[in-house]
């Protein structure tokens, strides 16, 4: 997402932003096709209960499955708008040449995105169930794990804006900020979905 | 050119990152076989034995998926694709001179080998990647054929030979998706629309180096004990293949990702970077068929992609996506597979079109009959082809109802698809025809397309296809339109644009040669093979009925004339490109921008920027 063309010095920082803007969103609408599957997934499994197994019930030596509330889902994605809203006042910082304020937003947009992941691996861990145990257990876990993975890519992201910002790179353009809101909207609009789905037992 | 630096001036800068220009290719399969060598060492260590209690085992998956995890992840490093990412990270963004350094400046052939930027060399490494892919697609196609040649089949093994037939057909997928939108696509389409390079130079090289890493995982599919399942994996059967498939799984992952950061370059950089002055009018037709099949694949990938994470979670953690014992669906599976597959084979097909539809005004000194019938039909294409999946799910039992709509939707199909007919042929009609190779070639892809649509027609049919389905028949048809449009049209663009990739003419004779004995080989081989599928024939089956001799033994003996012609084709290619008669900049007197730059075109293709004024097709008003 640094300055990709190698004729930089001749552009102006908005087309060069706005070609990165428009390369990042593509990116996110493939990203929406995969979490849109998902979603798919989820409801047709659900909805096909093949062999009573969406929800096994509980035999000899295996207990039932028995679905967590998607309150915890729900965490993630009120988790994720926090740090859009926090990414947003950065962007707002840095568009008033408010240096400490793009400083701060980004860095506790930053620490939102380590709790999310933090926290969403800890519910992956404390599920009262595995991966094995039918069809909405491993859904619920695909569904988890595509939150942990988007997680992971902010956490990335947004380690390096505030890295970015600290060091005063925003001060003439701040369409890097700008791009980054993109993602942060994406990730809380997927997490969101994901917590939907999941209050569908 | 601004940047005259020459290397020694910018030493005391590269001194600073020296990583970036030690990485290449050697680097990259080294640090690769060393990560799948630990990952493989550690991962038969630490994970615990299967039990006798677990239905599934999943161990040895765990233990291929891994070490596979590992060749990603060195060739990657190892190639230098993360240095950009954490150079962002770090906030010491590269320096114009790391730039250029990427963009391959001063660097001659070893560019080649690298983490190279500049679109023209990203367009050569795929021309010659695709040429190797095929290579390999090709010689499978040649045991398959040989086998075929008599009815005990025999001389290969049956399990040997479903691994033969289904890596054919899924790197033949492959090697026909980046024909055409990655030799060409690459280098000529930015020219073409007057910019410097790539919108995501360096995203241009990733997608290049993701197909390269995915390449080793799918050959070792034969010693992992191959996959069972055809091209299309469909579960349950691929959870019950051997560990081949994870070959498979990875291959497809990977390309996925390639797919996906190519689609969203080349549409950035048609979206945001033509010339000025190039309306939405007047930029080349090309340039639709390119743009609409990578913003096709853009959404169709993902899910390919999810579908296989949930084929290698269901072998290696024992998730039940696809296992019915465990509420999976093999359904699910197969809807998921063609909500890409149908988008996928016009991935494939708009390019050629596209490519054929930009020479037909060259080679007929007319213009392009109708554009705007050309773009609609290119449109048509794309918004229908989502609708369409299930048809190749009608024998399956899923949801019988809805095989009437999808018959439908199939069949409306064929109206986009007439309207680039009827633009082909209204560009041929009274015009001055110049016989060349990519002449031809649009007449071949009008016979060769006409045949495989009007099949398809047959086979949307739902009755027809009760009788044709899983029939030779089928894999005929979706060779006529493949091979016989696309690739085509792909070999139809090398001969074209081989003047301003390489600074020579492709031989004509030994063109020539190899046009005629592929098509002639191609419509015998296929015919052959309509008939025994017509006559029942199943396909992916190693052995036959000796009612379907002749036939067989007409396809092998086209399957070998399309050898015999191919190699030529591939001969000329070599010795043309070392010794071929050195080309003029603009050989075919073409109006299309990548003809007005020099040839070989230098480092930012342009001086100045160029401002188009009028569309590609001036030649004269049409008479008629
Ligand atoms: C007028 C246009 C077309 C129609 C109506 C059509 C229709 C169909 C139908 C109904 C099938 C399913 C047959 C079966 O499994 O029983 C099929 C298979 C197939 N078609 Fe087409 N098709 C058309 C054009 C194309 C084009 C342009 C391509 C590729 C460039 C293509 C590639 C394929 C492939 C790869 C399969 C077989 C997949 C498999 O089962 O392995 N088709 N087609
Ligand atoms: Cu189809």
């Amino acid at each position: 997402m640094s300055q990709e063309t190698t004729h930089a010095h001749h552009e102006h920082p908005d087309v060069v932003g706005s070609r990165n803007r428009l390369g990042v969103i593509l990116i996110i609408v493939a990203d929406v096709a995969m979490a849109l599957s998902i979603l798919f997934v989820y409801f047709y499994l659900k909805g096909q209960n093949v062999n009573n197994m969406w929800l096994p019930t509980a035999t000899e030596e295996v207990p039932a499955t028995v679905p967590v509330s998607s309150m915890g889902a729900f965490y993630i994605a009120i988790i994720s708008a926090f740090g859009m809203l926090l990414n947003g006042y950065a962007l707002k910082g840095a568009k008033a040449k408010n240096q400490s304020q793009l400083t701060l937003g980004a860095m506790i947009a930053f620490a939102m995105s380590v709790i999310g992941l933090v926290y969403q691996i800890q519910q992956m861990n404390s599920a009262p169930f595995t991966m094995r145990m039918g069809a909405y257990a491993s859904c619920y876990y695909l569904i988890a794990g595509l939150n942990a993975l988007h997680l992971a890519l902010t956490a990335f992201i947004s380690l390096g804006n505030w890295n970015r910002a600290r060091l005063g790179l925003y001060k003439t353009d701040h369409w890097h900020v700008a791009i980054i809101q993109v993602w942060w909207i994406w990730m809380t609009v997927s997490a969101a979905l994901g917590a939907f789905a999941l209050s569908f037992t | 050119m601004t940047t005259t630096m020459d290397r020694t001036a910018s030493a005391g800068h590269s001194a600073k990152s020296p990583l970036i220009e030690k990485l290449n290719v050697f680097t990259a399969f080294g640090l690769g076989i060393i990560l799948a060598v630990v990952f493989y060492v550690l991962a038969a260590k630490l994970i615990p034995e299967d039990t006798d209690a677990m239905l599934i085992h999943t161990k040895h998956d765990q233990i291929i998926l891994l070490a596979m995890i590992g060749w990603f992840i060195g060739f990657m490093v190892g190639i230098g694709a993360l240095i950009g990412p954490f150079r962002w990270l770090l906030g010491k963004d590269l320096s114009h001179d790391e730039n250029m350094f990427y963009a391959g400046k001063d660097l001659g052939t070893k560019r080649y080998f690298r983490y190279t930027t500049d679109h023209k060399v990203v367009g050569i490494q795929y021309l010659v990647t695709t040429m190797i892919i095929f290579g390999v697609g090709g010689i499978l196609a040649m045991l398959i054929r040989t086998n075929l040649g008599n009815p005990e089949g025999g001389w290969i093994h049956p399990q040997a030979y479903n691994a033969i037939v289904g890596i054919h057909g899924i790197i033949m997928i492959v090697g026909t998706i980046i024909m055409i939108t990655g030799p060409f696509g690459n280098f000529v389409m930015p020219i073409m629309i007057g910019a410097r390079d790539m919108a995501f130079p360096r995203l241009n090289a990733l997608s290049f180096w993701l197909i390269v890493a995915a390449i080793p995982p799918i050959l070792s599919s034969f010693f992992l004990g191959g996959i069972m399942t055809g091209w299309t994996a469909y579960e349950p059967l691929a959870s019950e293949s051997p560990a081949g498939m994870d070959g498979y799984i990875m291959f497809i992952c990977i390309f996925a990702i390639s797919t996906m950061v190519a689609g969203a370059n080349i549409t950035a950089t048609v979206v945001r970077m033509r010339a000025r002055g190039m309306t939405w009018n007047r930029t080349p037709i090309f340039i639709y068929g390119v743009v609409a099949s990578v913003a096709l694949a853009l959404p169709a990938f993902p899910v390919f992609f999810l579908s296989q994470i949930m084929s290698a979670f269901d072998r290696a953690m024992g998730t039940t996506f696809y296992n019915p014992a465990g509420g999976g669906s093999g359904w699910l599976y197969e809807n998921l597979f063609w909500l890409m597959g149908h988008p996928e084979v016009y991935v494939i097909l708009l390019p050629a079109i596209g490519a054929l539809m930009e020479m037909a005004p060259v080679f007929t000194r007319r213009p392009l009959f109708s554009f705007n019938v050309a773009v609609m039909g290119i449109a048509g294409i794309c918004g229908l082809s989502a609708l369409v999946w299930a048809h190749h799910m009608y024998m399956s039992g899923w949801a019988p109802l809805l095989n009437g709509p999808f018959m439908l939707t199939t069949e409306l199909i064929s109206i986009p698809t007439g309207m680039l007919f009827l633009v082909l042929v209204g560009t041929l009609w009274r015009g001055r025809l110049w016989l060349t190779v990519p002449m031809a070639s649009i007449y071949a892809l009008l016979w060769n397309f006409m045949i495989g649509g009007i099949t398809g027609i047959y086979l949307s049919d739902v009755p027809a296809d009760g009788a044709l389905h899983g029939t030779m028949f089928v894999t005929a048809h979706f060779h006529y339109t493949l091979m016989g449009a696309g690739l085509t049209g792909a070999v139809a663009s090398l001969s074209y644009w081989f003047p301003k990739m390489t600074g020579r003419m492709l031989d004509r004779r030994l063109s020539w040669v190899s046009f005629w004995m592929v098509q002639i080989g191609f419509n015998v081989a296929f015919i052959g093979m309509f008939l025994v599928g017509l006559a029942g024939q199943p396909r992916r089956v190693e052995s036959y009925n000796a009612m379907f001799n002749r036939g067989n033994m007409v396809t092998t003996a086209g399957a070998y004339v399309i050898m015999t012609g191919m190699l030529i084709l591939l001969f000329a290619v070599v010795d043309s490109w070392r010794n071929g008669i050195k080309a003029s900049d603009n050989p075919w007197f073409a109006k299309t921008l990548e003809w007005s730059v020099p040839t070989p075109v230098p480092l930012e293709n342009f001086a100045t920027l160029p401002v188009v004024t009028t569309d590609a097709y001036g030649y004269g008003k049409a008479k008629s």
